[in-house]
């Protein structure tokens, strides 16, 4: 890897520093402004008509009684839609041409649950809901398919007839040789089946959208709270014919997004074509039943056909399986989860043989959209439950074994099978840490104690990697034609015309602090307190301080959205220093910034403040030399681009991901026997991000994605009755974590800088879904001496009764070269 | 606007201790009154089946959730919403104080009520234990912070650990 | 969640109540914990809301020389479980109330809305059921009331007349006896059993037991049967209840299917009795 352009900060004060916040005040107050606080002039409300069949062609659709009722100031249906606009941008369609169509609005047939095939503007919320219950819509239901699995067999039902099958995207992924490892391992552990299951982080503000197509400029003024603005405009512009010059996005504070809000650009164009129509803008926000039917789930994954050669002495060689991904009914960012799991084929281990079969399938439920961890805690989950598979059958420990196959510190910067790099860690370090802080020499004794009193003690342990800062450019190994590589975020760093200190972001936070973490950064490079540092709250696209990757997402904003900062500062460093040598008659090397203003080195008593440099440039400019009037602007934009090169497509290889963050959990737990329940009696987490720009903020993100993961693991799922209904659509039956289901959660952690960043920080804030992968791990322990195995990444109390007392089969089988005598 | 089915209610109340005088409808929840017609920003909606409690305000003195409630049942009463908590010259209180030392919020859209709710739960209970705290909130959903920070925050205030 | 067109009326006192429930498609509004999620989500048609929460004839609870305790109606459960008065006489009971939902869920819900409402995850149709309970009801016709055994008809009613309110609960004196109330926590209860336990000279001398998450709350003879008259020992126990779930049909959903709940009734009988026990001998 060849050096990196940014340069460390030098004797840091504010980074590192666990500061509190300066987005605390306002949502303290309750002066945030999140999208629903918002309002536009002579604003009508809009709500949507949804199917309630999950499969059904559109035979219908009436508006006329809707239309009549006093209050309601227009419609739009799928066929206006489908009549004035392209079909969404596909990711990857198959060579010749096929793929699926989907418009903005639902056309001709619907296919999952809630999708949306109407919409109704209205002056008030109250008459929008009722004039959409008067929309007279005549579906023709059709067969559901709900498995992901049997979505691929040739005689399921088709759900676009413009594929022919449920096929979104197939590949084979083939790095070292599997087969040679499977015949010359000293044991084979077979596994039917894993199933990595579907939820959400369902963040508390849903979706929401305030937009007004204005008909005088042509401008779409879109206030939303969508986290990957640019991601959706490059999408729905051309869908609409517009340009993306015509779209204005503007949020300020958005309440959680997780991946999630990724997704919510389809609504952003219906409804600007909505306000278009109307001539008015138009307000509307997601219900929370809409959101669980229609916003967005994760990924859900079943692995089948899992084969794992281990030699005698413990080394899992590597693995072969089959993985097919519920993409559900349409593709809103998928297929990318087909290639994004790669960035860490091997997980945490140094395994070499990998071969996996690859299926993305279509099906009647909610588009599968990225979820905090998105497709790689799915595979690290995977990962990580034939390591304990392995250790419980072949009777390894499950600590020493992870031990001997972790990357070791000394391999960093490690290449993995398929050519990414691990860039830096200490996962046996690690892992000694999360043991002693639940003690575990006590909780084994403790776990002996439990035996025979019908509440089964469990230690388990979850490893993982939180890749960040992606590599555009795996999106070609699943379609060489798209036009899409590398990553980066924009920053601008500005004077303002009495010396303030303004930074402007690409990026759009949901909760994770940038206002903060960028003004520590600006700070140390500036000499001056953060305090007089103003960060421009959320995104405004009209400062013009984006590219095509701005916004918040993928455990990035560490690197790409901390060096744009460094840089654009760095360079309203240098052009202050330049007007001020300018000013002093002396070379640029002779001065230096100190407490808010430029001074010669070796006099401080000539000084400049701020205020003085940006006099000189914006309202007295004959003072300067012309040249550098004409040179500097106090306005510097800069673009952070990691170094990247596109993957080789053919062989699937090359360096996905810039960073890789870690996180080591264990669990001690305990389960009751006669009604499954599991009960957390312990929990500690050692994370390494590298550098730390503010611990506070990066231990509660820690501490979020820790309560995501618990929830997901014992309480959260979505899941589907035969008719493609979904029973989980509200907090009725979705049981988001609450303060009683997360337990202390007890931290520490490594730094190990990463040597690709500058700064040596790493993106965490997606976390991995480490509890996951360790309350699975906990649950296996608590029930070993039985026959149950835990091959599922949701168990609720039902499913370990059933374990415990209708268990069915194995589904794991080892075969030994060599029979011990 | 006509409403057949539903009637026209005239409320009077106290909203963080100002009168106020209104009509409402009588289908008009009281989380949309608070929002729509009186423009607040602290209590917010979450969901739909009154389970996230980020619409948490007090109403005679304890938290109840706004969306579970009709305007029309407010006639009469004293509600308080985050927006009190701050000092009127705009100096946070200790318990946001404390909740800003110790991150206890990332996004911000559960926070109005989570205060709420920690407010009335230390009016109870003026130095709970942990889980204690952890039962007082459970009616609050937060998806960000795991929870770890606000049970430290609310914990500081009993154990008298903020310095304003 | 916006509610569909409802009109609303708030009468001074409770015959004001009674009157307005003649309105057709008229419906009493007490803590609206249950209701007006229910017209949030659409799940009922109501015309008018009678709010009955202010209403003073229905709150208080007083507890009688014989040891009983009258709770009326419009306590809500955060009164009943601050209430020292409550303490005294059933203690199980305010930790119960102590312990429900949440503190915004108890601000508001009601002890008699609980029991009207008869969801299979509520709290106290059980409750009642185990202790038997009588319900005072008014009405058109005046006063009567009904047994907790009869009050419950099945999902989401109850054996009130068009136009009656119920007004309050006697619960009888506890005399020494031990309460237990044990759930299988799966969203609010997948499964939950409450006990009531005698004992004299080492002996069980009197059982009630009663299974909730259930359409109707539901005693176990077979149980109580077997359980008057042994020594209270955890073997016992198990055996007596062991018989519990038989002849009970739980509708299953998301959170648990109808053979997980039938197999989890012995096991919260179990310990409901169990718990009973170990109260009951604090006070025996």
């Amino acid at each position: 890897m060849t050096a990196p352009a940014q340069k460390t900060i030098e004797a840091p004060t504010f980074v590192g520093q666990s500061m509190p916040r300066k987005e605390d005040e306002r949502l303290l107050k309750a002066q945030g402004s999140f999208v629903d606080d918002e309002g536009m002039h002579r604003m009508g409300y809009a709500h949507y008509v949804r199917s309630p069949y999950a499969h059904a062609k559109i035979v219908s659709v009436d508006t006329s009684k809707a239309e009549a009722m006093p209050g309601v100031i227009a419609t739009l249906t799928g066929d206006e839609v489908k009549a004035m606009t392209e079909p969404l941008f596909q990711f990857a369609p198959r060579a010749n041409g096929q793929q699926v169509v989907e418009y903005l609005l639902g056309v001709d047939v619907v296919r999952y649950q809630g999708e949306a095939v109407a919409v109704v503007m209205a002056e008030t919320r109250e008459v929008a809901r009722d004039a959409a219950e008067a929309v007279e819509v005549v579906y023709e239901p059709l067969p559901v398919l709900i498995d992901g699995v049997a979505a691929a067999e040739p005689s399921a039902p088709v759900l676009h007839e413009s594929l022919g099958d449920n096929i979104a995207w197939k590949g084979l992924f083939d790095w070292g040789d599997i087969d040679l490892a499977l015949e010359n391992a000293d044991h084979v552990v077979k596994i039917d089946k894993l199933h990595f299951h579907r939820y959400s982080s369902t963040p508390i503000e849903c979706n929401a959208v305030l937009v007004n197509w204005d008909p005088g400029t042509d401008m779409i003024r879109v206030v939303s709270n969508n986290q990957f603005p640019m991601f959706g405009a490059l999408v729905i512009a051309p869908s609409m014919g517009v340009g993306i010059d015509q779209l204005d996005f503007v949020s300020q504070d958005i309440g959680g997004g997780f991946g999630i809000k990724i997704n919510s650009y389809t609504h952003i164009g219906v409804l600007a074509l909505l306000s278009r129509k109307a001539g008015r803008p138009v307000k509307w926000t997601e219900y929370r039943t809409e959101h669980h039917q229609s916003a967005g789930h994760g990924n859900e994954r079943t692995f089948t056909d899992i084969e794992v050669p281990v030699t005698a002495d413990g080394t899992i060689l590597g693995f072969k399986m089959k993985a097919f991904d519920d993409a559900g009914a349409y593709l809103h960012y998928e297929p990318l989860g087909a290639v994004i799991w790669s960035q860490v084929v091997p997980g945490p281990y140094k395994l070499k043989h990998v071969q996996v079969d690859y299926t993305e399938t279509l099906t009647n439920k909610c588009p599968a959209v990225p979820n905090r961890g998105y497709s790689r805690m799915q595979h690290i989950w995977f990962v990580e439950r034939i390591v304990d598979i392995v250790a419980h059958e072949l009777g390894f420990d499950p600590v020493e074994l992870r031990k001997k196959n972790y990357v070791q510190p000394e391999d960093y910067p490690y290449t993995t099978p398929n050519g990414c790099i691990y860039d830096s860690g200490d996962l046996p370090t690690a892992l000694d840490k999360v043991l002693e802080m639940i003690d575990y020499e006590a909780a084994r004794e403790r776990q002996k104690q439990a035996e025979g009193t019908g509440k089964r003690i469990g230690i388990g342990i979850g490893t993982t990697l939180d890749s960040g800062t992606n590599n555009f450019g795996q999106s070609r190994i699943l379609n060489p034609e798209l036009p899409f590589s590398g990553n980066g975020e924009a920053c601008t760093a500005m004077l303002d015309l009495y010396g303030e200190i303004m930074l402007k972001l690409g990026t759009n936070p949901q909760g994770q602090g940038h206002e903060t973490t960028a003004a520590q950064v600006a700070a140390d490079i500036l000499k001056v307190s953060p305090e007089n540092i103003r960060v421009w709250a959320g995104f405004d696209k009209s400062h013009s301080t984006y590219i095509g990757f701005s916004g918040t997402y993928a455990s990035q904003f560490a690197v790409t959205g901390i060096n744009a900062v460094i840089g654009a500062v760095e360079k309203l460093k240098s052009e202050i220093l330049i007007v001020a040598a300018a000013a002093f008659g002396v070379g640029v090397d002779d001065v230096e910034l100190a407490n808010g203003s430029a001074r010669m080195k070796d006099n401080h008593e000539a000084e400049i403040p701020f205020i003085g440099i940006a006099n000189m440039v914006f309202a007295n400019n004959a003072t300067l030399p012309h040249e550098i009037a004409t040179s500097v602007s106090l306005t510097c934009r800069y673009v952070y681009v990691p170094k990247f090169e596109v993957p080789d497509t053919e062989k699937k290889y090359g360096n996905l991901t810039l960073t890789y963050a870690t996180q080591t959990h264990a669990a001690v737990i305990e389960l009751d026997e006669e009604t499954g329940k599991v009960e957390i009696l312990d929990y500690a987490i050692v994370d390494d991000c590298g550098k730390r720009i503010n611990p506070m903020v990066v231990e509660g993100q820690v501490h979020g994605a820790t309560a995501h993961g618990i929830g997901a693991a014992l309480k959260e799922t979505f899941e589907y009755d035969e008719d493609g209904q979904l029973l989980n659509s509200n907090f009725l039956y979705y049981h988001a974590a609450t303060a009683t289901d997360v337990p202390h959660l007890k931290t520490d952690h490594i730094e190990s800088p990463s040597p690709f960043t500058g700064t040596g920080a790493k993106g965490m804030g997606e976390g991995g879904g480490a509890p996951v992968h360790t309350i699975c791990a906990a649950i296996q322990d608590a029930l070993s001496g039985t026959d149950a195995m835990v091959t599922d990444s949701h168990n609720p109390p039902e499913r370990i009764w059933r374990m415990l007392h209708t268990p069915g089969e194995r589904g794991v089988t080892v075969t030994s070269k060599t029979s011990d005598g | 606007m006509a409403d057949p089915g539903a009637s026209i209610q005239e409320i009077e109340l106290t909203l963080n201790g100002e009168a106020v005088a209104r009509t409402v409808s009588s289908r008009q929840l009281l989380i949309h009154f608070l929002r729509d017609e009186l423009g607040l920003r602290g209590p917010k909606i979450g969901c739909d089946t009154g389970h996230c409690g980020a619409c948490t305000v007090s109403y005679g003195g304890k938290t109840i959730k706004s969306c579970m409630m009709l305007a029309a049942q407010a006639d009469g009463a004293e509600i308080e919403t985050a927006e009190s908590l701050a000092s009127p010259g705009g100096d946070l209180s200790e318990l946001q104080e404390s909740f800003r030392a110790n991150h206890a919020l990332q996004c911000g859209y559960c926070t109005s009520g989570v205060l709420m709710s920690a407010r009335f739960l230390l009016e109870r209970n003026p130095s709970p234990s942990d889980e204690e705290v952890r039962e007082g909130i459970r009616g609050n959903i937060c998806r960000c912070t795991g929870y770890v920070n606000i049970v430290k925050a609310i914990g500081a205030i009993g154990r008298e650990e903020v310095s304003a | 969640m916006l509610l569909a067109p409802v009109d609303y009326y708030r009468p001074d006192d409770l015959q004001g109540a009674i009157s307005a429930l003649g309105t057709p498609g008229a419906r009493v509004l007490a803590g609206g914990q249950s209701l007006i999620s229910i017209l949030k989500l659409r799940a009922a048609s109501v015309d008018l809301l009678v709010d009955i929460s202010r209403l003073e004839e229905l709150r208080g609870i007083d507890v009688a020389d014989d040891g009983s305790v009258h709770i009326g109606a419009g306590v809500t459960y955060d009164e009943m479980a601050t209430s020292g008065v409550l303490a005294g006489v059933h203690a199980k009971l305010c930790h119960v109330a102590a312990e429900t939902v949440d503190a915004q869920v108890r601000n508001r819900g009601t002890f008699g809305g609980n029991l009207c409402h008869n969801d299979p995850i509520n709290n106290f149709p059980p409750y009642v059921v185990a202790l038997g309970a009588t319900l005072h009801v008014r009405g058109p016709d005046g006063d009567r009331d009904i047994g907790a055994d009869e009050f419950f008809t099945g999902y989401f009613t109850n054996s009130l007349k068009p136009g009656e309110i119920l007004t309050g609960v006697t619960l009888p004196a506890l005399a020494r006896r031990g309460v237990g109330f044990q759930e299988v926590e799966i969203g609010e209860a997948a499964a939950r059993a409450v006990a009531v336990i005698g004992i004299d000279n080492g002996t069980i001398s009197s059982a009630q037991v009663a299974l909730g998450c259930l359409p109707v709350p539901t005693r176990l003879p077979a149980v109580e049967e077997a359980l008057v008259g042994s020594e209270p020992t955890a073997e016992n126990v198990a055996a007596a209840t062991a018989t519990a779930g038989e002849g009970i049909d739980p509708v299953g959903d998301a959170d648990a299917s109808p053979e997980y709940r039938i197999a989890m009734a012995p096991v919260v009988a179990k310990r409901a009795v169990m718990e009973a026990i170990e109260e009951g001998g604090r006070h025996g």
